[in-house]
């Protein structure tokens, strides 16, 4: 009989036969918290759906013990039933309904006959706020009407209303301020001291060191270390996450960079819902021609918002001032941006890429359409010639090339996307998380056609969580850290390690006493207007 | 050939199904009125109710691919008619000058709802709901709830007259020619630009099949008086709505806005322009049917067009177009609207009551587009 409340062991999960998770082993007592650290897309997430039953027992191999049995979740709600509960970074409440149906939804308390008992939820739902230290929350009101913070809370409440026993949180603070997430802490605490465990995943170390009694990191789909709190400190713990040999995976080939080509200053982008909060705060940079610029950062650190506002994309209120080869430059949608000459490659490549039920020729040709046409008319022929053309060039493997492109793997669908914007022959080409999910293969032929855009002086900006690619591609790196850029580091012998503490905007790391990896500032660039 | 093998040929031509389910709704009706259903005069009459709905098809097709929807039709149809009458009957109106303000004024009320959903960014179904309403209050306004009659000979005509039978002829054969030299041309153009093209089997399949059409379709009108002017109109509207669909950058607009608006945009297309355009194709479509509806009754009735939304958006429905936008066909729609007048012709023959009439004119809508979502289940 072990002590352990919940016990992973050698989980693995693969998906179309690539792993994403090779091996994880973890273990929390009741009344511990765990906290879990790893890169983007070192597998937490999917460790997370493994164990909170999104994914079902059977399509993943390892062994889940809870209080030393077996747990054999088909479901969420199956794991919910043995008490384990995940609080979502992006909450998972509905903001027209009030508070108290919130904390019961999918658990309501109820009366023969399946009506609502909305006394006995009243009841229960003052009892689970007062050990929240909420009571004074009117629990009538719709739920929309309480900030972040309250919301994260609400869910904790939720979460105790299902009588949890482990919870775990996925980013909690990512949106909340310093006070609430004080208060989080506070309750994190309180929760353990009443034998309820929690894993704890989070970016921030140094809530992290806060917090937790124990600390596992994960890196690529496997279990590195797990140590006390007490014996890591956040450099240890960083040096953990990345740990590893930059592979030789960039053809880095040598190129010229020239005069500044283009220049943004004071980049502000407003959130779409809250515009009193800023997801971009006053970023400025410039860009030279033919250099490939990085942009890091962690998840939410607002650089898909920048990259959006700057090719006229961004949904929300926006502000920047460009110029483009010292001319001012207005751009307000994304027309005027490819017209200016910039090409964005977008993140979500479903959602913002392509057209799923076009034809590949017709996704590649659908930016620079005109092109082919006279008073109106498609020249299919000439159509069709420059999307062969394409599909050679980069090489994207395609039964013929009229299929649809949701039949595409995700590696050949974006390089369709980067030969849609190719055609518009662009001088800054914009490149938002170019390889997510993109096999070996096809990031090697993106990285290769990265270098070969640049060496014909084309200027790129790479966005990527992905560190060594940051570091294998890039001239320079910009980090953004919570809106704000926290570092502008030639990529000379700069390190993981310092672009990782420039995100996570730790001060002792980031300034420009660091010397490898020299901390350049905007004005002892030479600018030319 | 395996059952496998006809689903996929369905899946990929989800025109011969249609057409063979049409051919089975004609079988039954020819039967079924013992013979009277496909004859020249019937067909000649199916094809002319089919007009009105399949106009406003034309129009709805794209508004459905570029993902949006327009419920107002039916009422803007009919307001439209009720103006050609008010102006030519009270107000004496040239019924060409009538026309022509008609045209104007309907293009101008689909931009109109265009804007408002590009610009105000109301959702499309909401102001189709409100036109559908406020249309018809403005038509019983100036007609004071009364049929306005009768209209001028020279606009019945429209509506009445038919292309005699030997241009009608001229005109198939000369149709035929062109698509002949179009095929000629397109395999010679990409033959010197090495690019490759169909079989030339299949090539010589498609015409003899379009001359088919044409002949039997030609032949069995002239058996009666001739193409009816309604009929060529749409004929006219095919062809157009056909070329745009699949030969300009517009129509590409359309369905890569329908087909993803964000990707849309982020390749620099003008969304909002493109959507104006098609809720403007819209509003001239509901002109060209509303004319044509006024002069088929010689009157201007206050309930004109009512429900004639539905049956557009069904025929779209009917003809394969997708309920999410980006894919669909404007053939395709009218073979729909030519599915919806059968019903109606087939069943009034016979004597049916319009309640039954109505019962399973929705039973086959629902069914139509089950087949569809059956057959495009595995794509998801």
């Amino acid at each position: 009989m072990s002590d352990y409340l919940f016990e992973m062991r050698g989980i693995k999960k693969s998906f179309n036969g690539v792993p994403a998770l090779s091996g994880i082993d973890l273990r929390v007592r009741p009344g511990e918290c765990l906290g879990l650290c790893g890169e983007n897309g070192a597998g937490k997430s999917t460790l997370m759906k493994v164990l909170s039953g999104v994914y079902p027992h059977g399509s993943w191999e390892g062994d889940i013990l809870w209080q030393g049995r077996p747990l054999q979740a088909r479901s969420v709600r199956d794991s919910e039933h043995a008490g384990i509960v995940i609080i979502h970074q992006e909450l998972m409440l509905v903001p027209g309904l009030s508070v108290l149906e919130n904390l019961f939804l999918g658990n309501e308390l109820t009366r023969p006959g399946g009506r609502m008992d909305y006394e006995a939820m009243q009841v229960r739902a003052k009892a689970l706020l007062q050990e929240l230290q909420l009571e004074d929350v009117d629990v009538s009101l719709p739920l929309m009407h309480f900030g972040g913070g309250h919301q994260q809370l609400f869910e904790i409440a939720k979460a105790l209303a299902k009588h949890a026993r482990l919870l775990i949180f996925d980013e909690p603070t990512s949106s909340l301020t310093a006070k609430e997430t004080d208060v989080l802490l506070g309750i994190i605490e309180r929760l353990k001291r009443r034998g309820i465990a929690c894993i704890y995943i989070s970016h921030k170390l140094d809530e992290v060191a806060r917090v937790c009694d124990t600390v596992s990191v994960i890196r690529d789909g496997r279990h590195v270390a797990t140590h006390a709190a007490h014996e890591l400190d956040e450099n240890r713990i960083i040096a953990l996450m990345v740990g590893r040999e930059i592979e030789t995976l960039y053809p880095r080939v040598p190129h010229d960079i020239g005069d500044v080509l283009l220049r943004a200053e004071h980049v502000v982008c407003h959130d779409v819902a809250d515009p009193a909060r800023k997801r971009v705060d006053d970023v400025s940079f410039s860009l030279r021609q033919g250099e490939i610029l990085g942009i890091a950062g962690l998840v939410g650190a607002g650089r898909t918002e920048l990259v959006s506002a700057i090719f006229g994309a961004y949904p929300g209120h926006s502000e920047a001032q460009l110029w483009l080869e010292g001319e001012p430059l207005r751009i307000r949608s994304p027309q005027d941006a490819i017209r200016a000459g910039l090409g964005l490659v977008p993140e979500d490549r479903k959602r913002h890429g392509i057209v799923p039920l076009m034809g590949v020729d017709q996704n590649i040709t659908l930016a620079t359409l005109r092109h082919y046409a006279r008073a109106g008319r498609v020249d299919r022929e000439h159509e069709e010639r420059e999307a062969e053309n394409q599909i050679g060039r980069m090489r994207v493997k395609t039964a013929n090339a009229a299929l649809p492109i949701a039949l595409l793997s995700g590696g050949n669908q974006q390089k369709a996307l980067f030969a849609r914007m190719l055609l518009t022959r662009p001088k800054i080409l914009i490149l938002d998380e170019p390889t997510r999910g993109v096999d070996v293969g096809a990031k090697a032929d993106i990285y290769r056609l990265i270098f070969e855009l640049a060496a014909e002086g084309v200027s790129i900006i790479l966005v990527s969580s992905e560190l060594p690619e940051i570091l294998g591609v890039s001239d320079r790196v910009l980090v953004m850290s919570e809106g704000r850029l926290t570092g502008n580091f030639v990529n000379a012998g700069l390190t993981q390690e310092q672009i990782m503490a420039a995100a996570i905007g730790s001060a002792s790391t980031a300034g420009p006493a660091n010397v490898p990896g020299r901390q350049v500032h905007e004005g002892e660039q030479p600018l030319v207007f | 050939m395996h059952a496998q093998d006809f689903r996929r040929l369905f899946v990929r031509y989800k025109i011969l199904a249609l057409l063979l389910a049409l051919a089975a709704i004609w079988i039954f009706f020819h039967v079924a009125t013992g013979g009277a259903f496909i004859s020249a005069r019937n067909l000649s009459n199916l094809l002319r109710q089919t007009s009105i709905t399949g106009m406003l098809a034309c129009g709805m097709v794209f508004v459905i691919i570029a993902g949006e929807i327009d419920l107002s039709v039916g009422s803007l149809l009919g307001l439209l008619g009720g103006v050609v009458a008010v102006l030519t009957v009270n107000l004496q109106w040239s019924s060409w000058s009538a026309v022509l303000l008609v045209l104007l004024l309907g293009l101008a009320a689909g931009l109109f709802n265009g804007f408002i959903v590009t610009r105000l960014r109301v959702p499309s179904f909401i102001v189709g709901l409100g036109g559908m309403l406020a249309f018809r209050g403005v038509l019983q306004g100036i007609t004071h709830g009364a049929t306005i009659a009768p209209v001028p000979a020279d606009l019945v005509y429209l509506a009445e007259g038919y292309l005699p039978p030997w241009p009608s002829s001229l005109l198939a054969t000369g149709a035929f020619a062109v698509l002949v030299a179009l095929t000629l041309l397109r395999r010679r153009r990409r033959k010197a630009q090495s690019i490759p093209q169909a079989a030339a089997w299949l090539d010589v399949l498609k015409l003899a099949v379009a001359g088919a059409v044409l002949a039997i379709f030609t032949s069995m009108l002239n058996r009666y008086s001739g193409i009816p002017l309604p009929v060529l109109l749409l004929l006219a509207l095919l062809v157009i709505f056909s070329y745009v669909a699949s030969q300009t950058v517009l129509g590409r607009h359309i369905y890569a806005v329908g087909g993803n608006v964000e990707a849309s945009r982020l390749s620099g297309i003008r969304v909002s322009g493109v959507k104006m355009v098609v809720f403007g194709l819209m509003g001239l479509m509901c002109a060209f049917a509303g004319i044509i509806n006024t002069a088929r009754l010689a009157a201007g009735s206050p309930s004109a067009g009512t429900n004639g939304e539905l049956d557009a958006i069904a025929a779209c429905f009917i003809g394969g177009t997708s309920m999410r936008g980006g894919a669909g066909t404007v053939h395709g729609a009218l073979i729909g609207a030519l599915v919806m007048a059968s019903l109606d012709n087939g069943m009034s023959m016979m004597d049916v009551d319009n309640y039954w009439q109505l019962i399973v004119k929705g039973a086959i809508l629902v069914i139509a587009v089950w087949v569809d979502v059956l057959s495009g289940a595995k794509r998801d």
